[in-house]
């Protein structure tokens, strides 16, 4: 049976979960609990990666750097990943730094449609000799077709792998099935997938994904991530080794870890509720949930409305400020 | 440095030249024009042409074409510097006046940089389309013209049968014509016919070379493609790592015998015939990168981290070439021991 | 001012879609005058437009200025960032007023609706970037009526559609040269930029954000400072529009603009685009007013 790379998002979808407020004191226990249990690849950071502390998407307690350096202190044979979105972080401010930090493995996102604005970041990351991926988010806005053309292009950048974000939670197993198997045919280098939980599918469509050929599965702790969450790190092992499948993760200290992560990091466990279940309906990035559900009581209006609005127009993942738009929009329709 | 770099080169192109000189006569006294001339393939040529002016009185003259002559002015000034090479700035696409002088031409206006494919899909097919066409129509206002050399791609082939150890010029295959990662070799495939055309139409005495890999000075360690990077890594002692299983076989030429290839068939390729250009012994990735990191005397490990199965090959079957006496003269480990010597000393290895 | 003999005699340098874009405005102004059209290559679509138009066409690049220095006055400079550095020089030899709109960031940054007529006695001005142009007004206000802003923030969204292969490559550049004319105007020295690429089908308008944290918000004061910022933007950004006016939300102020394009050789979903070569247009037509007005006086 095929061998999986687990990618851990729980210090960086994480963040989502908690309006990017991860302290030190958590970052370091819980990179030390997913060494201890073989984990591959930890990823660190604010949700949406380097330089995206912003009021647009929300301040991070600690500065990326940091944030990394803590990181980078308790892993050994783990390696330290990032995810940088250009466009958000930019090489000179951002990953140069991350480097000179100790970073091994570096993630560059677009929306799924928007490849060609990774090619300089691919390149930098390629030429300094690191390990580089390309991840297409928001991947349920494009036909499985444009999906395969934007792979190629990550590939011809410089990626070793792609990796495809459902980051509104919005696939079904059979969406799942479909993408990755074209994607694996299609492709020479590894495919991956990384999956929310707002319609209650993250394992199923990570297992969805690997029975079509994915090598890369990202999943966090207890789910800890944006939205309903992502999918849940400790289940994923466990229904992969059941399978067959392996990951050179420990099992007991997997679930050690999920413990530590539930102690140390997970305010409220994340599950499908209202508003994340609408932003899997409604196609809408699943980082905007606490920004729309503040934003409804702000103005008074049912956040649901918002979601179905914000997919209506078809919104992108950094897009936060529109949810203010529609809210404003909606409150101005509601006074008259 | 310049000097060093000079006399590096210029040693190298004696050594793969040895022998060969009194073949290449027929570019003697004769005024030869390049399109892409700063690219990897200019660079090269100049200097050879360069060695034979200057060690065996060729008096031949180089004018080269290219949109961006600063680059090459940059990459090699002592041979911008030289009276014998014209620098002319000019895109390839627009309707171009050659000197009556011209005898030689060669067509080499295009960029292999596979991420330039697919960021700027539709400028790469109309470079090499339109200027095959261009550099073709200005050619045949040429009074004295005795041959052109038009630069295509192994690519072409659209890759190797597993069961073909070699890849011969008369191999029918072919690039997936409805796919955006077939942009360079379609067009590549394209300028072929165009060429073919202008042979049955016009007469014009057009040579096709299909160049396939190749290491060494002038080029990047940046570029996309194994060999570049498994140097970089070996360089900086970093990891060098193969994707897949290390199976793959690619074969490297060394740029010296390039250019002797490139002026021989330039002299004396047959019009109408195309002629593999490129190294016929096969190496698999995983040996690459042991060689590498030998002749590098590199601290980096080498891991092969299995993601894919892949075991294509690519290896051009060089009997057509041989018939003209063409031969390698940098065999794979003086190759890459040249190669890596060269990245060390330049500004290539960028932090 | 009908009289063409008193239009200032201006040249464009570069004939993608901007350089182009840029003709046909110049062709509907009073004061300027395309006197060349300049590009490499006479087959481009822009070329074909120029001629198609009547206008006098060159492919020989800066050369043909260096040639016949006299051609112009003005240089709008549409190229790359590398080129314009090496024109800068050249230019700046021939005495020629030059108006860049690459990113290069070698000029003085130009936002017409603040240093119109400082920008006149310099000698190479740059456009910045779209989003700067859209937000950088606006960050001004805010820093003229409070004195303590901590942070400013400017998110921009385009559409897909209207971002071409230069646009895609320099995000970075787009990034830091936004940051720095929002510090450079607004007095603020905390400032970040955002740039989303929308695919969405029909093209999204460009619209922009701005976030700043104040100690004391004075709302009322600040509401009326930009509607007449923004009215004085409109006069020549006709498609500029204030969507959403100063509002306090989470401890912020938020203010939000959308700019539609004139839709003259580019679409009118590019207002990223159409916003530049306003700006750079208004530049050029405050230079030829104030040349004429030296010549007549």
């Amino acid at each position: 049976m095929a061998k999986i790379l687990i990618n851990d998002v729980t210090l960086r979808d994480g963040s989502h979960a908690v309006c990017h407020q991860l302290t030190k004191k958590q970052i370091a226990v819980y990179a030390k609990a997913a060494e201890r249990a073989g984990i591959p690849v930890v990823e660190v950071g604010h949700g949406n990666g380097l330089g995206a502390s912003s009021l647009q998407i929300g301040e991070s307690l600690l500065p990326d750097m940091e944030m990394l350096k803590t990181a980078r202190e308790s892993l050994v044979n783990s390696k330290l990943g990032v995810l940088i979105i250009p466009g958000i972080a930019t090489i000179n401010k951002d990953l140069r730094k991350a480097f000179e930090v100790g970073v091994d493995v570096v993630r560059v996102a677009s929306h799924c449609t928007e490849a060609d604005i990774t090619e300089r970041h691919i390149s930098y990351v390629r030429e300094r000799g690191k390990e580089v991926y390309g991840v297409l988010m928001m991947s349920h806005m494009a036909t499985t077709e444009i999906l395969v053309e934007e792979c190629h292009k990550l590939k011809a950048y410089g990626a070793e792998g792609v990796v495809l974000m459902d980051s509104a939670g919005a696939y079904l197993p059979g969406d799942v099935m479909e993408r990755i198997s074209t994607l694996v045919a299609n492709l020479k280098i590894p495919v991956g997938f990384h999956a929310h939980n707002n319609l209650g599918m993250a394992i199923a469509n990570s297992i969805a994904a690997t029975e079509a050929g994915a090598t890369i599965l990202d999943g966090s702790m207890r789910g800890f991530g944006a939205g309903a969450g992502n999918a849940q790190l400790e289940v994923l092992c466990a229904v992969l080794g059941k399978m067959g499948y392996q990951t050179g993760i420990d099992l007991y200290k997997v679930l050690d870890a999920g413990e530590i992560a539930e102690q140390e990091l997970v305010q409220i466990t994340p599950a499908p509720k209202g508003i994340s279940i609408v932003s899997g309906l409604s196609g809408v990035f699943s980082g905007f949930s606490k920004h729309v559900d503040r934003i409804a009581k702000e103005y008074n209006v049912d956040p649901r409305d918002i979601l179905f609005e914000l997919g209506r127009r078809k919104v992108v993942a950094g897009q936060e400020d529109i949810i203010i738009e529609v809210a404003v929009n909606l409150w101005r329709k509601n006074e008259h | 440095m310049n000097t060093d770099i000079h006399d590096r080169i210029e040693k190298e192109c004696a050594e793969s030249v040895y022998g060969s000189v009194q073949a290449l006569s027929a570019l003697k006294g004769q005024s030869v024009f390049i399109t892409g001339g700063t690219g990897f393939v200019g660079i090269w040529i100049a200097a050879l042409v360069s060695f034979l002016n200057d060690n065996h009185g060729f008096n031949t003259n180089l004018t080269l074409l290219a949109r961006n002559t600063y680059a090459f002015s940059e990459k090699a000034p002592h041979l911008a510097r030289r009276k014998d090479i014209v620098l002319i700035g000019k895109d390839v696409r627009d309707p171009l006046e050659i000197s009556e002088e011209v005898t030689f031409v060669i067509h080499a206006a295009a960029n292999p940089d596979n991420r330039q494919h697919v960021l700027e899909s539709l400028k790469v097919m109309d470079v090499i389309v339109k200027g095959t066409r261009s550099i073709l129509s200005s050619a045949l206002q040429l009074p004295y013209l005795k041959k052109i050399l038009n630069i295509s791609s192994g690519l072409i082939y659209g890759g190797q049968p597993m069961e073909l150890d070699a890849l011969p010029e008369t191999f029918i295959g072919g690039p997936d014509c409805n796919s955006s990662a077939s942009v360079y070799a379609e067009a590549k495939r394209y300028a072929e016919t165009i060429c073919s055309a202008y042979r049955s139409l016009y007469k014009l005495p057009i040579v096709v070379a299909r160049p396939f890999a190749f290491i060494g000075p002038y080029q990047s360690l940046d570029k996309p493609w194994a060999i570049n990077n498994f140097i970089r890594d070996a360089l900086r002692n970093n990891p060098i790592r193969i994707i897949g299983n290390g199976t793959p076989v690619r074969s490297y030429m060394y740029p010296s015998d390039m250019a002797v290839w490139l002026l021989r068939l330039l002299g004396d390729g047959k019009p109408g015939l195309a002629y593999n250009l490129g190294s016929p012994y096969g190496i698999s990735l995983k040996e690459l990168a042991e060689k590498v990191k030998e002749h590098a005397n590199s601290k980096s490990e080498i891991i092969i981290k299995h993601m894919n199965e892949d075991t294509s090959k690519f290896i051009p079957d060089v009997r057509l070439a041989k018939e003209l006496g063409l031969n390698i003269t940098v065999n794979n480990d003086e190759t890459i021991r040249r190669s890596i010597d060269w990245f060390k000393n330049s500004s290539g290895l960028s932090q | 001012m009908k009289d063409p003999h008193k239009k200032l005699k201006v040249a464009i340098l570069g004939s993608g879609n901007i350089g182009t874009d840029l003709l046909v405005k110049v062709l509907r102004s009073s004061y300027l005058e395309c006197a060349l059209f300049i590009g490499r290559s006479l087959s481009s679509p822009g070329m074909t437009k120029a001629i198609s138009l009547g206008v006098p066409v060159s492919d020989l690049s800066i050369d043909v200025i260096m040639k016949d220095p006299d051609c112009c006055n003005l240089v709008f400079d549409a190229t790359s960032a590398l080129y314009h550095k090496h024109h800068a020089n050249i230019l700046d030899e021939l005495g020629k007023f030059v108006i860049d709109l690459t990113p290069s960031r070698v000029g003085t940054m130009a936002i017409p609706a603040i240093n119109l007529r400082e920008c006149l006695h310099c000698k190479d001005v740059n456009v910045v970037t779209c989003g700067g142009q859209a937000s950088i007004p606006l960050a001004y206000v805010i820093g003229q009526i409070h004195k303590d802003v901590s942070y400013i923030e400017v998110i921009s969204t385009i559409a897909s559609r209207s971002a071409g292969a230069a646009t895609r490559i320099n995000l970075d550049e787009y990034i830091e040269t936004t940051e720095e004319g929002i510090r450079l105007f607004s007095g603020c020295n905390n400032a970040k930029a955002i740039l989303n690429l929308n695919p969405a089908q029909p093209c999204v308008d460009m619209q922009t954000t701005i976030f700043a944290k104040v100690k004391k918000p004075y709302l009322e004061k600040l509401r009326n400072a930009i509607d007449s910022m923004v009215k004085k933007i409109q006069c020549y950004v006709p498609g500029y529009e204030l969507i959403v006016p100063p509002v306090m939300e989470n401890d912020r102020i938020v203010i939000m603009v959308r700019v539609k394009g004139r839709g003259d050789y580019l679409p009118s979903y590019a207002g990223n685009l159409d916003i530049i070569s306003c700006a750079a247009i208004a530049v050029a037509e405050e230079y030829a007013k104030a040349t004429i007005e030296k010549v007549s006086a």
